[in-house]
């Protein structure tokens, strides 16, 4: 049809014009498409670049990604739309019902002939459009229940390996390892390098965490920054950098800025440190603090075993005295009332395990001590030594009468033990392989062999005779 | 290490109920015995693992590659960087 666009004159019987045939003023008929391009013509010369303020309705993102919506005040519309480009940098969502600024320009859409604003930013009213991003985000998360305490983890007592996500430029990362190292010095990080500020840097630490996750050994990550404006701390205020967060297969420690400081990060991280050098306080306590803890625990054990041990003794002690051991003193030879009573009495002590138990109880407090020693006086080697020999003598003697070798408490231990009858002349007649005690001369055959236990040694005898 | 500890804290965690029942005192000697064996093998093991990390400073790399830092990196004052 644009061939016949030009205008041209033509009769128009409905016009009763009073003007005579005179110079009828030209009319210039337009088609709808011509007049449609003058009003966009006029229109985005005109509206090239405007500030409109109004509230939003009917927003709707669309699958392209662009943003449609009506901009109205109380007596006045207008139709608007954001491109996909300008929206992804608008750091809030534009939602119903919020009183905005925005900044376009007029732009025609010939084919429903409709004038529009193409919107290129949008600020919300009031607020700044951050605290305004802030408190969508948090809302969006809260509600997804992101920062619930249930969600928050554990941190390990003892990080085998720490990552870190943050700038190698900044004071963040210095002061996170000066304080472990004096804390912990053998502190094993890694570190995953980021931006921390301006384009792409949420994105970054967003890789980071996954990136430093993936690393094996890796149980706790610090995600962290030095102080800076609330523009300089935006990037810990995304989503992507929210959701890395949450999404971490180990916990998470937030250290973002001062201690006024407050982020999104801080709300969806395990745990949040008011700055990088408190994340340093807080993902491993001091490593004297442990060897405390540890060795309060093992004298507790001690104590506590060392007290059973004598108090069983004690009870042996009772036995022996009330059968009359005394009055046997230097006797080598069993016989008679006494031999019965003292075999009796001693088969019950040694029934009751006592011997054994009271052997490995000291080859546990040795092994306990041998290693507290090597830990405590490494430097110490004379005596070092002195416990490894006292350690494998016991142990390798497997016998009850090396006690006197091991020191004042084994010594004591041993004066109180049933055992300590061996000192004075008894023996302790076993089967062959030490698996029992021989208290009736029924149980072995003639020709066999036996091993007799006296104070210092041990005897392997074979029977010859019995009498039974 | 000993396949039937975990890992540090639940260690520290039984050394403590271990000590806990000990003191208790109401057991049987063989028990006892047994519990404080265990007790042994558990303080060795939180030692040895507050020991076994190594000093140890890495740094990541785009491609997921852990690479010892430079000397002196992070240093009190020194620069912190560690990218030449």
């Amino acid at each position: 049809m644009s061939l016949f666009d030009l205008p041209f004159e033509e009769p128009d019987d409905t016009q009763e014009d009073d003007s005579k045939p005179a110079p009828a003023p030209r009319r210039r008929i337009l088609t709808v498409s011509e007049l449609t391009a003058e009003l966009r013509t006029l229109l985005e010369e005109r509206f090239f670049e405007i500030w409109v303020e109004g509230e939003l309705s009917n927003c709707k993102v669309w699958n392209t990604g662009h943003l449609y919506f009506t901009l109205k005040d109380k007596t006045a519309q207008i139709k608007g739309v954001m491109f996909r480009s300008s929206l992804r940098i608008l750091r809030f969502k534009p939602q119903d019902g919020l009183r905005v600024v925005a900044r376009g320009r007029i732009s025609v859409y010939d084919p429903k002939g409709e004038y529009q604003i193409v919107c290129e930013h949008l600020e919300p009213e009031g607020l700044g459009a951050l605290q305004l991003a802030f408190d969508q985000l948090k809302q969006r998360l809260a509600a997804e229940g992101l920062f619930d305490a249930g969600r928050k983890r554990p941190l390990p007592a003892l990080p085998r390996k720490i990552g870190i996500v943050t700038s190698l430029d900044g004071a963040a990362v210095r002061d996170i390892i000066n304080v472990l190292r004096r804390r912990y010095a053998n502190a094993h990080l890694v570190i995953r390098p980021t931006r921390v500020q301006g384009d792409g840097a949420a994105m970054d630490i967003a890789r980071g965490l996954r990136a430093i996750a993936k690393v094996k050994g890796v149980d706790v990550i610090i995600v962290a920054r030095g102080g800076g404006s609330i523009e300089d701390l935006w990037s810990f205020n995304q989503e992507v950098v929210a959701r890395a967060i949450a999404g971490a297969p180990v916990p998470v420690i937030s250290a973002v800025g001062h201690e006024t400081d407050v982020t999104i990060a801080d709300f969806v991280a395990d745990v949040r440190a008011p700055t990088p050098s408190a994340a340093a306080e807080i993902v491993v306590a001091r490593k004297d603090e442990f060897v405390a803890r540890i060795d309060r625990l093992v004298q507790r054990v001690s104590a506590a075993m060392s007290v059973r041990m004598h108090r069983q003794i004690a009870k042996l002690r009772g036995l022996e005295s009330k059968a009359g051991f005394s009055g046997m003193r230097g006797h080598l030879a069993l016989r008679g009332r006494h031999a019965d009573e003292l075999t009796y009495d001693l088969r019950r002590a040694l029934q009751a395990g006592m011997a054994a138990r009271e052997r490995t109880y000291q080859r546990l407090r040795l092994t306990l001590e041998r290693f507290d020693l090597r830990r405590r006086l490494a430097a110490v080697k004379t005596r070092l030594m002195a416990g490894d020999a006292r350690l494998h003598s016991t142990i390798r003697s497997r016998t009850h009468i090396s006690h006197a070798r091991l020191g004042a408490t084994a010594a004591r231990l041993e004066s109180l033990s049933p055992l300590a009858v061996l000192g004075r002349g008894y023996a302790v007649c076993w089967n062959d392989d030490r698996t029992e005690i021989i208290r009736d001369a029924a149980r072995v055959e003639n020709g066999s062999q036996v091993r007799v236990t006296i104070e210092k040694g041990e005897l392997t005898c074979e029977v010859k005779d019995r009498k039974l | 290490m000993d396949p039937t500890i975990k890992d540090f804290e639940t260690a520290i965690a039984e050394l403590e109920t271990i000590v806990k029942k000990l003191e208790e005192g109401d057991l049987a000697l063989e028990a006892s015995l047994q519990l404080y064996e265990r007790g042994v093998h558990l303080s060795r093991f939180c030692h040895a693992r507050l020991e076994e990390a190594e000093k140890r400073i890495e740094i990541l790399n785009e491609r997921g590659e852990a690479r010892p830092a430079p000397p002196g990196f992070g240093a009190e004052n020194g620069p912190a960087k560690g990218r030449e």
